[in-house]
């Protein structure tokens, strides 16, 4: 039956996923050492999204800090840059979010958010202007 | 039962979706030539608009129609209906091809040729370079989310892959005998709408499926709010709509879409999704309308 192989497939799959964050976790302590690159959306929704932050990350400045009041097109709860350009971020129900660069990738912070869209950049590419 | 699809201009005869892998070499320059037209028109950037403008997210307490919501698939099957309407007014004989990803599974695929989609993008800025859609051979992005002008490309991920998903994954979505679940978005535990658009809550590549999983593994624009600036945004589409097709068909007597009637004033829902009767912004089309293709469209499977 199709079905019933799928489901060992898919909790396998979630245990793999499982044992490569427990790795990253642990490798992601010498990230500013190696310079090596990890995925960084590797959140726990439900979090509130983090103090305001500001920092370097992959040469890109990002900023992110909470408004008050939601736009109906725009940072919702979050005003994030990158190098200064606005970043569209929005909520998911699970208390992740998302971002106009990466629509479908969940992250558990703004600041993840963030680093995952300038992961997803490319080199040279700034934010065009368009939120949501 | 016949469900007739609202519209001004009712087709004269029924039309077919093909597999883009049985497209002959005229019908993918035709395909490819009607999309250029309506790239030179500036209707082809009212689309690309249109789809940013109704993506709402589930953590939004504001009406969501596209994305995260049971009328994912019904606001879609419009979406490419009047894609497709466009086109056929540039080339009467052209269609929306699909792309069948659980088949067509690498970045070496006919579909990516020079003849149709083109390749993937260069390594850095991920520029697509080759094909009728890379800045080079004028097709320039207008409503982007970067500054960039140019389509871009990151397939399959070489820098942490991942595969497209495969025939198991749409049968784990096509199993379901329920249209959609309460609480009717992207933490829907169940359902076929849910699984079939690819929402998880899973850490890891595993957190893709389905849709989804499709758009992280083109990557670039398919990524991000401005999808449709790639066309294969509607051969992808185009396949996802004939798999409601096929579920519809292994579910006979399952409700065809829920919620039946809209939530009620005090439940978290309330005027955020759409309910079966009523109609899917920005159109007055409701997912009622949208339910059958028959005597529109047929695929050709």
């Amino acid at each position: 039956m199709l079905f019933s192989r799928t489901v060992p497939r898919m909790s396998r799959r979630r245990l793999i996923a499982v044992a490569g964050t427990a790795v990253l976790g642990a490798a992601g302590a010498f990230r500013g050492l190696s310079g090596r690159y990890f995925p960084p959306d590797e959140g726990q929704p439900g979090a509130p999204g983090g103090p305001a932050f500001d920092e370097t990350y992959r040469g890109r400045r990002i900023q992110g800090e909470p408004t008050t009041g939601g736009a109906a097109h725009g940072p919702h709860g979050w005003r994030v840059t990158v190098d200064g350009k606005p970043l569209g971020v929005m909520r998911r129900a699970d208390g992740s979010y998302l971002s106009m660069v990466d629509h479908y990738g969940s992250y558990g912070t703004p600041l993840a958010a963030a680093r995952g869209a300038v992961d997803e950049l490319g080199e040279g590419q700034a934010l065009g202007g368009l939120l949501h | 039962m016949d469900h007739t699809v609202h519209t001004a201009h009712a087709a004269p005869t029924v039309h077919t979706r093909r597999n883009q892998r049985s497209l002959s070499r005229a019908e993918r320059r035709r395909f490819v030539g009607a999309v250029l037209g309506l790239k030179r028109s500036g209707a082809y950037d009212d689309f690309v608009r249109r789809h940013i403008d109704h993506y709402v997210s589930d953590g939004d307490d504001r009406l969501r129609a596209a994305h995260m919501t049971p009328t994912f698939l019904p606001w879609h099957r419009r979406f490419l209906l009047d894609f497709e309407r466009a086109l056929r007014r540039v080339d009467g004989g052209v269609t929306v091809p699909y792309w069948d990803w659980t088949k067509d599974r690498t970045p070496a695929a006919s579909l990516w040729g020079e003849d149709l989609m083109g390749g993937t993008g260069r390594r850095g800025d991920r520029r697509v370079t080759t094909g009728p859609f890379a800045r080079g051979n004028g097709w320039i992005v207008k409503e982007g989310v970067t500054d960039g002008d140019f389509l871009t490309r990151d397939l399959g991920r070489p820098a942490d892959p991942l595969d497209l998903p495969t025939r198991q994954d749409v049968a784990w979505a096509t199993a379901e005998k329920v249209y959609d679940v309460s609480p009717w978005d992207s933490t829907s535990p169940r359902g076929f709408r849910n699984r079939l658009e690819g929402w998880t809550s899973d850490i890891g590549s595993g957190r893709w499926r389905n849709h989804n999983r499709v758009h992280r593994w083109v990557g670039g624009h398919m990524l991000g709010g401005a999808s449709v600036n790639d066309p294969v945004f509607w051969l992808h589409h185009a396949f996802v709509d004939l798999l409601w097709t096929r579920w519809q068909r292994q579910h006979p007597d399952a409700a065809p879409f829920l919620p039946e009637r809209p939530p009620a004033l005090g439940e978290p829902q309330y005027r955020r999704i759409v309910a079966r009767h009523e109609p899917m912004p920005p159109w007055r089309t409701t997912p009622q309308d949208m339910l059958s293709h028959r005597g529109i469209y047929r695929y050709a499977e």
